[in-house]
């Protein structure tokens, strides 16, 4: 039930985009089409599952194992930056379709403010290792999610009639504005 | 090597007040100019934040830019740059216990600001030390400034305050709406637009 | 020099320095912090249980707590710190209660990062205070929108239900594991 409810609130009341603000880089930048929406979506999704594992490691029988407290960003983010190196060997060597569709997305994870934000969050929280997982799984197609439905409203943008000041990334905070407005609604989803 | 004769000294400085503003133009670093503008004073001490973090690993970058090799180029300037993040939340966990405790995980996380980043990669390792650091605290300070106009429209407009002094009196009705995340992003796509017709009349002038 | 060699050589050293120089800030910046905790603990403890003069930390089955003693050394009341998770992220908090831990005597919120304005509102003295002589049994309750009628009643900050039931349960979880060891 806990567990559930990390997930839920991960994914739709404290939206990583939305809420936190974490990711609007790309969400900015690769919102322009669905399917490349989607891929990056995938891809960071990947990657945030398994540095939610990789970074709860080192934080407990690392950083705090040793009393190390003050290595946490340096050492979080170094291995982040390794672990989508990898990732990008890894996809590279398995599928060729799938470094295809992925492979651009890949270099731009690592200063992705979602992955270093999850570790952190994680951390603050005191999550136990699965619980850590499944708000990172969350994290994941949360951001998916709103990276998806803003390209579905961008695609759709092409037609309007946008006042000229506003076109291009003024128009996108400004509906971005309005679908954070529209997830507030789900606040509610964790109230009894 | 940026052309010299073409700006000059001194246009390193300014272009990021207007022309290459890092929010407004190149829209970088947005995680942290949309969580913590919820008042003007959080953005300040996010901007000086940036400002130390930039100018520390611009001067760095810059001095050892030719002895690393660019397969390690990228890891090596964050390894730089999370290290001067860490001494900033020291600092700040030492002398201002509440700002570091309301700006919580987003000092942290100018680790990833692709401002610090962006600007190692594309000026301070190409460029010599006296114009790396007049490129980072010209844009920091670009950076520091639009951050506290936008905490200070949302702090004015959602707390009737601006750096905690009271501006309108007790019978003003709070915007909640203007802290909470949609204010952020719908203030922020406005100022682009009001940015764009400020650029659009200085044109027309220039033409006529 | 082998390219694949300097580069990790490079990198190695890099990270040395880092650490290095990161220690050393750590050495010199943490006694400062460190203070800076105490002294906020001692003002959240005082706060809290208005009557203590001092104070002795007790650990009991990875429970700690502050029992808080008057001149005489009599006990006037327990200090009891709590955290837990809100709407946006980790909630710390300072109880005071009597020493039979069936009224609160006062609260502190120690660190919050709600939303400023709706849940960051339970940082205000009018949401703290309304803690004061509450009854802790069978439990704390919250209601919406009203005055309190029962006294385990506390009065939500309007608009941010979920952060005031969020400091309520926060409080209510750690004085039950706590009568549990007491």
């Amino acid at each position: 039930m806990e567990v559930f409810l990390i997930f839920i609130s991960a994914v739709l009341v404290n939206n990583f985009v939305l809420s936190y603000f974490l990711g609007i880089c790309p969400f900015l930048g690769v919102s322009g089409k669905i399917e490349s929406a989607t891929s990056m979506g995938f891809a960071v999704t990947f990657v945030l599952t398994l540095s939610s594992a990789i970074t709860w490691l080192i934080n407990n029988y690392i950083l705090i194992a040793f009393k190390v407290p003050f290595l946490e960003y340096v050492s979080f983010i170094i291995v982040i930056a390794a672990l989508v190196q990898f990732v990008e060997m890894f996809i590279r060597k398995m599928s060729k379709t799938l470094y295809d569709t992925l492979g651009i997305y890949l270099p731009l994870i690592t200063t992705n403010c979602a992955i270093l934000g999850l570790a952190l969050f994680g951390a603050l929280r005191k999550y136990g290792f699965i619980e850590n997982i499944v708000f990172g799984i969350g994290a994941g197609i949360g951001f998916t999610l709103a990276l998806v439905i803003m390209a579905g409203i961008r695609e759709e943008l092409d037609l309007a009639d946008v006042p000229q000041p506003l076109k291009g990334a003024a128009i996108t905070l400004i509906l971005a504005g309005l679908l954070a407005l529209a997830f507030m609604g789900f606040a509610g989803l964790i109230s009894a | 090597m940026t052309d010299l004769s073409n700006k000059g000294i001194f246009g390193e400085f300014t272009k990021g007040f207007w022309k290459e503003n890092p929010i407004l133009v190149m829209l970088l670093g947005m995680c942290p100019t949309l969580a913590v503008t919820t008042s003007a004073i959080k953005g300040l001490t996010m901007g000086l934040a940036v400002l130390f973090v930039l100018t520390c690993s611009s001067l760095i970058v810059s001095i050892v830019r030719n002895i690393i090799p660019k397969q390690v180029r990228i890891p090596t300037f964050i390894v730089i740059i999370a290290t001067f993040v860490t001494m900033v939340d020291l600092f700040l966990k030492a002398f201002l216990l509440d700002l570091s405790k309301a700006l919580g995980p987003f000092i942290p996380l100018i680790v990833v600001n692709c401002i610090i980043l962006g600007r190692a990669e594309a000026f301070a390792s190409r460029n010599r030390v006296i114009l790396s650091l007049l490129d980072a605290v010209g844009v920091s300070l670009g950076f520091t400034v639009t951050l506290i106009l936008l905490g200070g429209i949302r702090e004015i407009l959602g707390m009737g305050t601006f750096f905690g002094h009271v501006v309108f009196g007790p019978r003003f009705d709070q915007w909640v709406i203007m802290l909470l995340p949609p204010g952020a992003f719908i203030t922020l796509g406005f100022m682009l637009g009001a940015k764009n017709i400020i650029d659009r009349k200085f044109e027309e002038k220039r033409k006529s | 020099m082998n390219i694949r060699l300097k580069m990790v050589l490079i990198l190695t050293l890099f990270a040395c320095i880092s650490g290095g120089v990161l220690s050393l800030v750590y050495i010199i910046s943490s006694p400062l912090i460190e203070a800076n905790m105490l002294e906020e603990q001692n003002r959240a403890i005082f706060l809290v249980v208005p009557e203590a003069k001092s104070y002795e930390e007790k650990l009991t089955e990875g429970i700690n707590y502050f029992e808080c003693t008057d001149t005489e050394g009599r006990v006037v009341g327990i200090a009891l710190p709590a955290e837990g998770i809100g709407y946006q992220g980790v909630i710390k908090l300072m109880v005071g209660l009597t020493p039979d831990l069936r009224q609160v005597m006062g609260l502190v919120v120690l660190e919050q990062i709600e939303t400023p304005g709706l849940g960051g509102r339970i940082s205000e003295e009018e949401f703290q205070n309304q803690f004061k002589g509450i009854n802790t049994e069978p439990a704390i309750e919250w209601v919406k929108n009203q005055a309190p009628e029962k006294d385990t009643d506390i009065q939500a900050v309007t608009g941010a239900t979920i952060s005031s039931r969020s400091v309520v349960l926060i409080i209510n979880k750690r004085i039950q594991d706590l009568r549990t060891v007491m």
